[in-house]
Formats: C-alpha cells, structure tokens, sequence
C-alpha cells in the first residue's frame, strides 16, 4: 500500500540544512497497523504528511497503492488525500463554526457527491464514532474526546483505504485515548490500513508493528 | 454546487455580523448614492423632456434679426404655409405695456398674432371666442387674455365681452383662455394679452413686418422637411445670409436638455462609483484580514481534499456575497430616500428608480466583488497545507 524508498526531506532556516528525513525506506501492506514513535523533532509528523501527500519529498520515491506520487499536480494530489487517506491529528482540527455534521459532510461537499447521499453518510458515520447525538453541536461545546471521535468520524466518511493518525489521543487523558485506540483497533479489523504517529509507548505495543525513527532515520521496527 | 458555496460564504459572513455590516456600508453607501443621484437626474430630466415634448415637437420658433431692408408679409408667410409639410403658420410680435385695473397698473406681455397661433400652441378656451381672420384685416382693437391676466386685472376670469385699456388704447375682450397647468406655465407669472397682429404692427414705432413666426409642421415625423421649407424660403428671400434668422426647434432643444443631463448623470454616476470603488477596497482588506484568521481553517480543508479552485472559490464567492447583499441594502435604501424625496417634491415631478442605473449598480457591484476579492482568494487559494496547519 505505502512504498517510501530514499525519501529525504530538508529544510533549509537561514544556512543550516535539517534533515527531517534522512533516506527513509518502508513499506506498509494494506490492513496493516503500524504504529511509528520517535522523540520529539524526530521527523515523524514530516513522514506523515509526505505519505498523505500534503507535502512532497525533496529526494527519493513515494508510491501509493503501486501510483508514483512525485511530479503529481496539486489539483491530483488533493483528490488523492480526498479519496483515499483520511486525516486524524492531535489537535483534531475541526472548524470551529460549523457543527459536526457540517464538519464531516465537507470531505463530501469536495467529492461532489449529492446532498441526499451526503446526510446518510455523515450520519453514519457520527453513528459508527458514537455521535448521533452531537451532530447539530459545535466542536467547542464537546469535550476533546468526543472532538476526536468527530474527526474520526471526518476521517471515515470517505471510505479511505488509509488513516493517518498523528498523535491522535496526544491531548487526551488516558482512558479517554484508550477508548479511542479501540475504536483505531475496530477500522483495522474492518480492513482499513492505519498509520498512527504516538510518544506513548502502551499505545505503541498495541500496534501491528512499531517502526522507531531518531533524527530523520528508522532505527528499528518491531 | 454554487449554492452549496453561497450558503458557506453566508455563514462565515454570519459568524461575525457586525465586521460583515461595516464592510459592507462602504458599498451601501456607495450604491446609494449611484442609484440616488442617477434617478435624481434621469427623473427631472424625463419630466422636463416629457413638458418639452408636450409644448410640442411639431412646432419651430423662427426669428429675423436682419430683414435685409425687406421685411416678411403676412403673404409671404401664407407662401410657406402653401407646403404640405407645414400645417399652421402665426406671426408673432412682442411687446409690453401697461393696463389699468382700478387703481394699480398691471405690467403685461402683449403678443400681436393670428387665430392660428392658439392652434399650434394647443390653448384652449376658457370664455369667449379666439382671434379670427377678420380681426387682422379689420385691425381690429380686441384682446384675448390669458387666464392669469384676466384674474389680475379683474379678480375673475369672466372678462369676455369688458373693455380694456392699455397703454393708452380701448380694447375689447373677446374670450379669456383656461387655466395652463403644465410645469413650464408654473415656472412663471403668464400676464399675456393676445390682440391682432396688424395691431401691433401700426401701433409700433419700428419698421413694419414680421420679425418672428410660429410654424406648425402637420405631423411631428414632418418637422424636419418643415424646418428645411422654412429655411430654404428664407434663405432665398434674404440673399442667402444664414444668419439673418434664426430657427429654433422644440425637438433640437429637447436633444441638447438630454444630453446635458446625460454628462451631468454620467459625471454624479462617476463620483458615485468612486465611493464603490473604495468600498471594495475595503471588502479586500478585510478578506485579507479573514483569509489569515483562517488560515488553519484553510489548511484542514486542503488536508481533506480541497484543491486550490474550490478554496478560491470559496474566498471570492464571499467577497462576491458581502458586495451583492451590501448592493441589495444600497437599492432597498435608495427606495426609501426616492420615496422621501417624492413627499416633498412638487406634484409634477414624481423621481423613481432609473432601472438602466439599478442594472448598472448590480453589475458594478459584481465587478468589485471580483475585483478585490480575487486578490486575498488567491492568497487563500496558493497556501501552503502544512504551513497552513501549523499556523496558530
Ligand atoms: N517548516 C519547517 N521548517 C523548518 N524546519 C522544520 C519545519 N518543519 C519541521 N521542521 C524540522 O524537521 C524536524 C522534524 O520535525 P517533525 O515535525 O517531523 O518532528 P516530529 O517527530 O513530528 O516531532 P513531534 O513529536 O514533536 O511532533 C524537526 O527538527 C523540525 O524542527
Ligand atoms: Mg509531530
């Protein structure tokens, strides 16, 4: 599903050169759950982005389900994030004005896909996170937990075969984030592939396969 | 999918109301006062083409100013009228004078001409009879008065069949006209008494003959082959000199009012447009303002699948929202100044929407919402989704 080879990402501040990723090579099959951990400036969140195709390697190459990503135009690269990866961060990023259910209809709105298919879909999936309650709710009147679930539920509405989760429970308490890790368990026994990004070495275990990275390179996977 | 984007741009604008109302009061002040003023002048200017019109764009004035020591007859008048074009011809000759009612004098136009005259003005009668063909072979001294004359000097306008005397001379009154209700009539006191034209000519000191004519054109589609008639008669009759007379056409003069005022709402129309103009840059301001407050909000959306067209779509459609409900405000307002405007204007004067300019502020206001808003839509659109996401 995931094919990294020699990927590099640098960055350039002033004369100093970072390298964020160092010639990362890996590959994830589809259904997998990898968890990734590293410290903190380790590189992680970079690699992240590079696989859900928000941002673009400097050196190496990126296949995605066996497609070449590199010289993709932005116009391309967006429907790919639309359709096949769906987005989880630690900040969970909903848009503050709008409710749940428009939150989670606007991946919809960008596939064009029509009102009436639309509400069924967003309903189920605030059904699927628990939220069917909360949907003419704003996130800032939830509490982060249930945030989270809405970006889930965001996440999911599209069907992607990939979710990308970058310390998903990173600003939840711990029996907050266990059940949110359930829920990560229950879509990868439904077949969706998941890449989650943790410090926390609990949730590190009850993944797949944990690749580690230190300093822009994978140390070890196991 | 449009409307899916106009009722986004509405709630991002309903977020924060009061910003959106003072954005949009640069461009309802500046549609106001487009609409306004434009209706303003296009209104007076219809009203005052319309009371043109109806003093009648069949008619030419024309006057002599040198007779070349051969002055116009009656005949020759009579001449003229022999073309079809030309239904009615009248001489006029102007003076002034003096009547005496009671004690106190009343100053007077005194207008020498023929039966026809009333005729091609269209005056109607009030009492009495009109001029005839008789009176002007008879010099005979009799008067027909206007309305208001009548009133001033014998407190009614029953006068058929009184005796007047001015400057000096017995007249009697044959018939009183009614009343002239037009605006042009409004603009001024009407003390006119008509009397023969051969009157006139005797009683006046100057050489005799006629300095200056009415003519009637039989159909208004005819007064240019008219006007040609006349002048041609004249030319030949004065050795061709084009500036001994003058021909003056209600219809050149309704053509140069329209267009006067046609610069004058170009030129109000103009400054208004400024005042939009600096509106808009207003609405860019504040989509600059908008587009870095939501700049996170623009790098999640990217993150879930929108391409640079649909977030630049988005950004200007808002522009485009807060300029057409500002335009929308603009026109309702103007209504309501027009409707005031209306209370305390005359009776023969009524303003209202010029629809031409209505159309115009729609537009303008479209383009301006194009115009300043694609500059922060495309800041939106060219964003960067990560930078876009770090943004705090
Ligand atoms: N836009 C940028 N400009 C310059 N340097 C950057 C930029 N983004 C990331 N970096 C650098 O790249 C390195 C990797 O950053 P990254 O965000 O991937 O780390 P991370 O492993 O996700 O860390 P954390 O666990 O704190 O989220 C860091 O040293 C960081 O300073
Ligand atoms: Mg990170």
């Amino acid at each position: 599903m995931i094919d990294l080879c020699d990927i590099s990402k640098i960055y350039r501040v002033g004369d100093e050169e970072i390298h964020a990723l160092d010639r990362v090579s890996m590959t994830v099959a589809e259904g997998e759950f990898v968890g990734i951990t590293g410290p903190s400036g380790s590189g992680k969140s970079t690699m992240m982005h590079i696989i859900g195709c928000l941002d673009t390697a400097d050196y190496g190459t990126y296949r995605l389900d066996g497609q070449p990503v590199e010289h993709r135009s932005e116009g391309d690269l967006a429907v790919i994030r639309n359709r096949k990866i769906g987005f989880i961060f630690q900040s969970f990023n909903l848009i503050s004005r709008m409710t749940l259910e428009e939150n989670v209809e606007l991946p919809l709105i960008y596939q064009g896909v029509s009102p009436h298919v639309r509400r069924e879909r967003v309903g189920a999936a605030l059904e699927r996170v628990g939220l069917s309650n909360r949907r003419k709710h704003t996130p800032n009147s939830i509490s982060g937990g249930q945030q989270q679930r809405a970006a889930i539920a965001r996440a999911l509405v599209t069907e992607p075969a990939l979710i990308l989760a970058d310390e998903p429970t990173g600003n939840l308490d711990s029996k907050t984030g266990e059940s949110i890790l359930e829920l990560f368990r229950e879509l990868n026994a439904s077949g969706k592939t998941i890449v989650l990004i943790t410090h926390d070495n609990h949730i590190a275990g009850e993944t797949g396969r944990t690749i580690r990275i230190m300093d822009g390179r994978i140390e070890g996977t196991g | 999918m449009i409307f899916q984007s106009f009722k986004m741009a509405w709630k991002s604008i309903s977020a924060n109301k009061p910003r959106a109302f003072l954005t949009m009061l640069g461009i309802i002040i500046g549609v106001m006062s487009l609409v306004v003023l434009v209706s303003l002048v296009t209104s007076a200017t219809n009203s005052v083409t319309d009371q043109i019109a109806s003093m009648g764009t069949d008619m030419l004035t024309v006057s002599v100013m040198d007779d070349k020591g051969n002055p116009l007859k009656q005949g020759d008048l009579s001449e003229i009228a022999q073309d079809d074009s030309i239904a009615l011809i009248a001489p006029v000759s102007q003076a002034s004078g003096t009547v005496k009612s009671g004690t106190e004098t009343v100053s007077v136009s005194i207008e020498g001409t023929t039966g026809a005259y009333f005729q091609i003005q269209g005056d109607e009668l009030a009492s009495g009879r009109l001029l005839k063909t008789a009176d002007v072979e008879n010099i005979s001294y009799v008067a027909v008065l206007s309305n208001e004359a009548a009133v001033e000097i014998y407190g009614d306008a029953n006068a058929t069949g009184r005796t007047l005397t001015m400057s000096g001379r017995k007249y009697l009154v044959v018939g009183v006209l009614a009343e002239d209700d037009s605006m042009m009539a409004s603009f001024s006191q009407n003390y006119t008494v008509y009397v023969p034209y051969t009157v006139t000519e005797r009683l006046s000191s100057a050489a005799s003959g006629v300095s200056s004519f009415y003519v009637a054109a039989t159909d208004a589609e005819y007064i240019d082959r008219a006007e040609a008639t006349v002048e041609q008669a004249l030319l030949s009759r004065f050795k061709n000199d084009e500036d001994a007379f003058f021909i003056f056409n209600q219809d050149t003069l309704a053509e140069t009012m329209s267009s006067v005022t046609n610069t004058f709402s170009l030129l109000l129309g103009g400054i208004a447009a400024i005042s939009l103009l600096v509106g808009g840059i207003g609405i860019m301001n504040i989509m600059l303002v908008s587009v870095t407050e939501r700049t996170r909000e623009i790098g999640i959306r990217k993150a879930i699948g929108a391409n640079k067209r649909v977030i630049l779509s988005q950004f200007l459609i808002e522009a485009l929202t807060i300029c057409l409900i500002g335009c929308a405000i603009g026109i309702a307002l103007s209504g309501l100044i027009l409707a005031v405007v209306n209370l305390f204007a005359s009776d023969t004067l009524t303003f209202s929407f010029s629809g031409s300019v209505i159309i115009v502020a729609v537009l303008f206001s479209t383009f301006i919402g194009v115009a300043f808003g694609i500059y922060p839509a495309r800041k939106a659109a060219g964003m960067h989704p990560i930078d876009a996401l770090r943004y705090e």
